[in-house]
């Protein structure tokens, strides 16, 4: 990496390293883990239990996408939406609705399911993101409740009678069954992951994702400099949505069905948990919190009530005690003691980073 | 026919709306104070409901034991709160996001410790008051008007403590200006911690007062929470004069939609009632043009 710095000082002007940190993610990095994962179930269905864990691993993407673009809003803009379920299930039903009534083939029906859920995203972000933190807590809530009860009560191709939809085709590979058919399942969900993380990476470091940054740490800095305040939450809102919805979608079709119970309380307060355990404002937090949530799930769900005791003290305590999660730490230790030596971005960042950045931890964590 | 069901829709109406605006007085008043959201309000309410019915059930004690028990247990529990949650925090640069996480942790915590204690079966908590009379056809519980007695004498207990004694002046000054007030030698932070304790009590005579009527379970306190938040910034945020109207308006207003439309619109009809007044008022009924953080 700087050797390949260096040539290109040579070629044009050095660029500032804070500006385009995405540059610093190495391809071997990036190559290695999407390698691991196209490999990973070959391997896995090899295991006596790998079915098991190929679909657990399936349930780990797709929640790591409805948790990374709430974090998305959340974390790093700063708009306390709860209706990350309800566009959720906007998708969940939108495709669902499609197959079933239409007869529409899941993989056609999919394509709507993220449309949808962000004109959806867009019909609420309209009133609601003028608005500040109560306000939007109180009118997002609200529309979570709106559309529970729609689902619960209204027509009954959308309804099914109170349950959701109970038979929706799943997605079929030509005559594939059985195993392979759960390793293309689990590339497609893969697929979703990797398109959702690529682009929540680049719209975070993004003008888009600087602007927002700015909003949520210092509004009045930022909207005295130009940022235009309701626009760019909308973008943002609509963007999270869109991809909530394609992982409702994709849920949807891979169950066979969605129930009315995705409006339970306790799914929404998983995924928070997701957020803050992992860490909340930062980019690898969701994804490494969704990994902690679902595989401490699996040994925790014999508990029963006293996992959602638990979870809810966890959620409190770190909330209130360490309030940027689990992955700074992880972070840390890396830079500390795995962190190649040769790279001098890191020791210089803090200083021109940190003298611009109001006193914020968090701000310098969303810059690396 | 007609006749009675409108008075039924006004009886019930004002009978939820004491209830709201008692819950959303709790709300109001910290949300004024410390500015903070509490979202574990609800189960605040559940606790007290739960001790009470606990010393009645368990302890074999009269309604009128139980009462001041749940409530004070309200209390200490808003007092914990405050202790491990509230204060580690304050002055952060986090503090919304961190008080917002754990008052929804400590809720979904409450409900399922809850659960594990008690069964979810509902239970009931005896009322206060026997009786009803009748009026045009329509039942009308002394316990009903117990409720909505207590409510108008808290809020006038509170408005008379806000304004004429000494830790009141001090919680409205520190409402209106932290800093100031903590130069002129106010405690800030334990007149949070009396705030929060005043709102938890609140909270409390609410759940066991209303408890007779809707039973308890462990998820109980969520729905009075919200249609308090909703009371609440309806009427405008900080604003006791605004709990008291919105929670009679947005109550009977709730009462006629469930009489009409049924109780699975009551909740969506008020939501949109609210967001028809945020477009007409933002800042609410009696709201003041400040309320920007958060």
């Amino acid at each position: 990496m700087s050797a390949e710095t260096a040539a290109s000082t040579l070629a044009r002007p050095a660029i500032d390293q804070a500006a385009a940190p995405w540059r610093r993610v190495s391809i071997y990095t990036v190559g290695g883990a999407v390698l691991l994962g196209l490999l990973m179930p070959w391997l896995l269905v090899r295991l006596d239990i790998g079915d098991y864990l190929v679909t657990l691993l399936i349930l780990f993407f797709i929640q790591a996408v409805v948790a990374q673009s709430w974090n998305l809003i959340m974390g790093y803009g700063g708009i306390y939406s709860f209706a990350q379920v309800a566009l959720y299930a906007v998708g969940g039903w939108a495709t669902g609705v499609l197959a079933n009534t239409l007869g529409w083939n899941p993989f056609i029906a999919i394509l709507f399911a993220p449309v949808l859920a962000g004109l959806a995203a867009l019909l609420i972000g309209l009133p609601t993101l003028r608005l500040r933190g109560v306000y939007v807590v109180l009118l997002t809530l609200a529309f979570h409740e709106l559309s529970r009860v729609f689902a619960i009560n209204g027509p009954r191709f959308i309804s099914g009678g109170g349950y959701g939809l109970t038979i929706v085709p799943t997605f079929q590979f030509g005559s594939v069954i059985g195993e392979q058919r759960t390793i293309y399942l689990y590339y497609l969900a893969m697929a979703i992951f990797a398109i959702a993380t690529l682009v929540i990476w680049r719209v975070i470091h993004s003008p888009l994702g600087v602007a927002v940054t700015a909003l949520r740490d210092s509004e009045t800095y930022a909207v005295s400099r130009g940022i235009n305040q309701f626009r760019i939450r909308l973008v943002l809102f609509v963007l999270s949505a869109f991809f909530t919805g394609l992982a409702g979608g994709y849920m949807t079709h891979y169950q066979g069905g969605i129930s009315t119970s995705v409006f339970d309380f306790p799914r929404l307060i998983d995924l928070l948990a997701m957020i803050v355990i992992g860490g909340w404002g930062s980019f690898g937090g969701p994804i490494m919190g969704a990994g902690i949530v679902i595989g401490l799930d699996q040994y925790l769900v014999a508990l029963g009530d006293f996992r959602t005791l638990a979870e809810g003290l966890i959620l409190a305590g770190i909330a209130v005690f360490a309030p940027q999660g689990v992955w700074p730490l992880l972070r840390n230790a890396f830079e500390r003691f795995l962190a190649p030596e040769s790279s001098p971005a890191r020791s210089d960042q803090p200083s021109p980073a940190g003298a611009a950045e109001p006193p914020d931890d968090r701000a310098q964590e969303d810059e690396r | 026919m007609q006749y009675t069901q409108i008075v039924q829709a006004v009886w019930g109406g004002l009978l939820f709306g004491a209830v709201y605006g008692l819950m959303a007085l709790g709300l109001t008043l910290v949300w004024g104070a410390v500015r903070l959201l509490n979202l574990a309000h609800g189960a605040i309410f559940v606790v007290a409901a739960y001790v009470a019915y606990a010393t009645v059930a368990n302890l074999h004690q009269p309604i009128l034991v139980a009462l001041p028990v749940g409530v004070a247990a309200a209390a200490a529990f808003a007092y914990l709160m405050h202790l491990f949650l509230v204060r580690p925090v304050l002055g952060k640069p986090g503090f919304d996001n961190a008080t917002l996480m754990a008052t929804i942790g400590i809720s979904i915590s409450v409900q399922a410790a809850a659960l594990l204690i008690f069964n979810p079966e509902y239970k009931v908590i005896p009322p206060v008051l026997q009786g009803s009379n009748l009026l045009a056809g329509v039942q009308v519980t002394n316990q009903g008007l117990l409720v909505i007695g207590t409510s108008l004498a808290l809020f006038a207990l509170v408005y008379l403590f806000l304004t004429y004694t000494r830790q009141g002046m001090a919680i409205r000054a520190v409402s209106q200006q932290m800093e100031a007030a903590s130069l002129m030698a106010i405690p800030v932070v334990r007149t949070y911690a009396v705030v929060i304790a005043i709102s938890g009590a609140l909270a409390g005579v609410a759940g066991i007062l209303l408890s007779p009527f809707f039973f308890l379970n462990p998820s109980s306190g969520f729905n009075p929470m919200i249609q308090a938040l909703i009371v609440t910034i309806f009427g405008g945020l900080g604003s006791i004069r605004g709990a008291l109207v919105a929670g009679y308006v947005l109550g009977v207003f709730e009462s006629f939609v469930e009489v009409y439309f049924g109780v699975a619109w009551a909740l969506p009809g008020v939501f949109l009632l609210i967001i028809l007044m945020l477009i007409v008022r933002p800042n609410g009924l009696f709201g003041t043009g400040d309320v920007r953080r958060l």
